[in-house]
């Protein structure tokens, strides 16, 4: 059986560019939400975002006329690519998943204010980036790769479905090396549509605490180098970590609650850990989906009962620290896992000071937790029930 | 390793300006020369050069559909339901932990993302619809299938240029093959709006282009002067053989090939030059198990768009295939085009015998093949 | 406003926002129930309570708490116009 291992990985966060800036801000808990500043938030109830700050933005160049999530999924690409240090030749062979949802849309918008106003904009250009298959045109082309492409859309699920689909296609035998990974930038789109739908927190997130109200909205780009474990072994590359396996589903139920029992969120990690051959009491550690609605966590934790047991888990969620990423939530929280695995360290989850009864499960609130773990289960679960589990391993 | 699982088409269903229904729908449209072409009528004819389109019916799309059910559902959602309901009534296939879905498309639903977007600019905050917001992202088409159908496997939307529908079947395909699903309703799914064909239309990306002689759809000729938007819904039920044959289902043809690869060139170039080193249409034959001359035919994603046009047959040549044949002046561009493309190979297995080659290439590099037959 | 126009209201609300048949909205009447699951209801879910909330804020203009459960508000057209009418005083 093919084993899939991780032999790069490259992050653009709120905290900054770079895997290891992402690993600090995780170890200290820092919350990167803040005021919004990249859209004018006059008006609404929910302010607030975890925004990649704008110098890192401008020092990502090098074309002002890519698109804010172009030029972050590049940025985390490269950095992936770099790490895994691959000839000319794997580049050709090498798939390239990329999961994202808005695209350059945040451009987009600008280019449809200007036009509903009446004044035609030179942004027209804008037009040809504003969908999520413009990420994979634009890596594909900058780093020569020839393989496989696809571009995944699964909501806040995509940036995990794509790590997902990409070590699928590894397994097949198509090719021994793919890029995956996922992206997005704010936009007013779903700035406002949180808003109306009335799943924003005014203040940064509280997931799994008693008193949570809402999500807060993120952006940043993350990539892994999937690779087959023998092609890693033949080029004396160091393995960062392994995926040993992942379980996608689908409710089926409604377009924006989760099924109240969880059951696809469930089927999604038990069908992860019988991929990964591995049992429950495995697992010493889950990256939540965690978004800190008061729905989401209930049904997650619920859900978690079920598949682990009261208690019988560590869990954190990622998103009370930089937000929900959109797309690229399923593999900015891949790269925490991972990075968890290697340091030992479990990322706390921030906010959480009056943790709630009905989640019976130590949710590591405010500091980080130093332990030993040799596998770790990631989840995300997207609007509309689409649900994608992934197990990783030291 | 376990045995190769086998993948096989037990159904399909489409919504498209030739009408909507199963496989002897799709036969006939494929087969009728009548021109589904025309003026667009849903809008205001636009400014500029281009003003044809091929359009859907709205009201042979609702006889399909019960209206309280989909009071909800956008425009594109409720094709892709109708599509799909079509399919898998075709296939007898129902819903379960094990019904996938594989959902292509070039735009999404557009439509929505304005008419959410057009509430805050016309009245600020207060003026936002929470109930549109979902369908303004692209998966919500999948979304509503599954729902729908009761389709509980994974459910991936992928979004691409020219090529969404193959790539969808590609895509279920691979679902089956690697025991993730064992069926999957795999296609594709786009519609017109104005916005976005005006977009088009301003782009220089639609016929006439660079201001050329008549308007119109000419693939691969001398005089093809760009593409006509189309749009539609077009689904195959996608089944691992054995599970297909266990149940009885009327298994129409074999897909005995599938890869899926990408050129790297620049965004939104289609250069003669460019290769293919992944070896994408010979990766399909080798699966199949037969050599290009085996071939009975080849549809092509060729829709007269002059570049792509030429960059097919050019890697097509060096693939020894020759004479693709393209569906797009019958259906307009749009994602179900490819899913027609495989419907039509599927179509062709059950009345001869050598199978079909139904191959896409898109602007920017991403191309598919699939090798559709006879199941042995 | 009388309990009668806010009704009438309502029923516009739930045509133009629901996208409900305007066909329909001649047959609703106050004792029509509206949550799902009920017999000969309108059939709504969350997904529509939310919409009719943000649409009767805007159209009456009220605010209205999603903390508070309005479950017996939101049972009937009658119970709901009654809801309005106390928040509009």
């Amino acid at each position: 059986m093919t084993r899939v291992v991780v032999s790069g990985l490259g992050v653009v966060s709120p905290y900054g560019a770079g895997a290891k800036t992402f690993w600090a801000g995780l170890a200290t808990g820092e919350c990167a939400i803040r005021p919004l500043t990249v859209v004018d938030t006059e008006g609404f109830r929910s302010r607030i975002a975890a925004e990649v700050p704008a110098d890192v933005l401008s020092a990502l160049g090098p074309s002002r006329r890519r698109s804010r999530a172009d030029r972050m999924a590049l940025a985390a690409a490269r950095e992936a690519m770099a790490e895994a240090d691959l000839t000319p030749r794997d580049r050709m062979e090498m798939g390239l998943f990329v999961g994202a949802v808005g695209g350059g849309m945040l451009e987009g918008e600008e280019w449809y204010c200007e036009e509903k106003r009446g004044r035609p904009s030179p942004r027209l250009r804008a037009l040809r980036s504003i969908l999520p298959v413009s990420h994979a045109e634009t890596l594909a082309w900058r780093l020569r790769l020839g393989g496989p492409r696809e571009t995944v859309v699964m909501a806040c699920a995509s940036g995990a479905a794509s790590i997902a689909l990409g070590a699928d296609v590894i397994r097949s035998g198509a090719t021994p090396l793919v890029l995956a990974g996922g992206v997005d930038a704010i936009t007013r789109i779903c700035f406002m549509g949180f808003n109306a739908l009335k799943l924003l927190d005014p203040e940064p997130c509280r997931p799994f605490d008693r008193g949570r109200r809402g999500m807060s909205i993120g952006e940043g780009a993350a990539f892994l180098v999937l690779e087959d474990a023998d092609h890693c072994r033949a080029r004396g590359a160091r393995a960062l970590g392994e995926l040993l396996g992942a379980g996608m589903t689908t409710d089926a139920h409604h377009v924006t609650a989760p099924h109240p029992e969880g059951e696809g969120m469930i089927r999604a990690m038990v069908d992860a850990l019988a991929a990964s051959g591995r049992a429950p009491a495995d697992i010493g550690y889950v990256n939540a989906h965690g978004t800190g609605t008061p729905q989401n966590d209930r049904v997650e934790a619920l859900a978690l009962v079920r598949v682990f047991g009261e208690g019988h888990v560590l869990v954190s969620s990622t998103k009370s620290l930089v937000g929900h990423t959109m797309a690229a939530a399923g593999s900015l929280e891949a790269a925490a896992t991972l990075l968890t695995l290697q340091h030992g360290l479990i990322p706390p989850t921030a906010n959480l000071h009056d943790p709630d009864p009905d989640v019976p499960f130590d949710c590591v609130p405010g500091t980080a937790r130093p332990v030993e773990l040799g596998a770790a289960l990631s989840n995300s679960f997207g609007f509309g029930g689409q649900n994608v589990s992934l197990v990783f391993g030291r | 390793m376990s045995v190769r699982r086998r993948v096989v088409v037990t159904g399909m269903g489409s919504v498209s300006a030739a009408g909507c229904g199963g496989s002897a729908a799709i036969a006939a449209a494929l087969a009728s020369s009548a021109e589904r072409i025309a003026p667009l009528k849903a809008f205001a004819l636009p400014d500029g050069p281009s003003r044809l389109a091929a359009e859907v019916d709205d009201g042979e799309l609702m006889t399909l559909l019960d209206a309280d059910a989909v009071r909800r559902l956008s425009r594109i959602c409720r094709m892709a339901v109708a599509a799909c309901r079509l399919a898998a009534a075709e296939a007898g296939i129902e819903g379960g932990a094990r019904l996938g879905l594989a959902v292509g498309s070039e735009y999404g639903d557009f439509r929505s993302g304005a008419e959410f977007f057009s509430g805050f600019l016309r009245r600020g905050p207060g003026g936002l619809s929470p109930m549109i917001f979902p369908n303004t992202v692209m998966n919500s088409m999948a979304a509503v299938v599954a729902i729908a159908i009761g389709a509980k496997a994974p459910s991936v939307t992928l979004n691409q240029a020219t090529v969404a529908g193959d790539l969808a079947v590609a895509r279920g395909v691979a679902l089956i093959a690697g025991g993730r699903a064992d069926a999957v309703l795999a296609g594709g799914v786009d519609e017109i709006f104005l916005d976005v064909y005006r977009g088009l239309s301003a782009l220089g990306a639609l016929s006439p282009m660079a201001g050329g002689a008549s308007e119109g759809c000419r693939p691969y000729a001398p005089d093809h002067n760009g593409p006509v938007m189309g749009e539609g819904a077009t689904f195959l039920v996608l089944e691992e053989m054995e599970a297909a044959r266990a149940r009885g289902a009327t298994i129409h043809a074999e897909v005995l090939g599938s890869a899926w690869g990408g050129i790297p060139v620049a965004p939104h170039t289609a250069p003669v030059s460019g290769r293919d080193a992944h070896r994408t249409v010979g990766r399909a034959l080798d699966q199949a198990g037969i050599g290009p001359d085996a071939l009975g035919r080849c549809y092509g994603s060729g829709n007269g768009d002059p570049a792509l046009d030429d960059w097919e047959l050019q890697l097509l040549e060096a693939d020894g295939i020759r004479d693709p044949v393209s569906l797009a002046p019958l259906f307009g561009q749009h994602g179900g085009l490819g899913a027609l493309r495989a419907a039509a190979g599927t179509l062709a297995a059950r009345i001869d015998g050598a199978p079909t080659l139904v191959h896409g290439i898109a602007r920017g590099g991403c191309r598919a093949a699939l090798v559709i037959g006879r199941a042995a | 406003m009388t309990q009668k126009e806010v009704l009438d209201e309502l029923k516009a609300l739930i045509v133009e926002r629901l996208k409900f048949d305007p066909r329909r909205a001649a047959e609703m009447t106050g004792e029509t129930t509206l949550p799902k699951g009920l017999e000969g209801s309108l059939g709504l879910d969350s997904l529509d309570f939310i919409e009719l909330s943000v649409a009767m804020e805007e159209r009456f203009g009220i605010v209205i708490d999603e903390a508070e459960s309005l479950t017996d508000e939101f049972l009937s057209l009658d119970s709901l116009s009654r809801f309005v009418l106390s928040k509009v005083k």
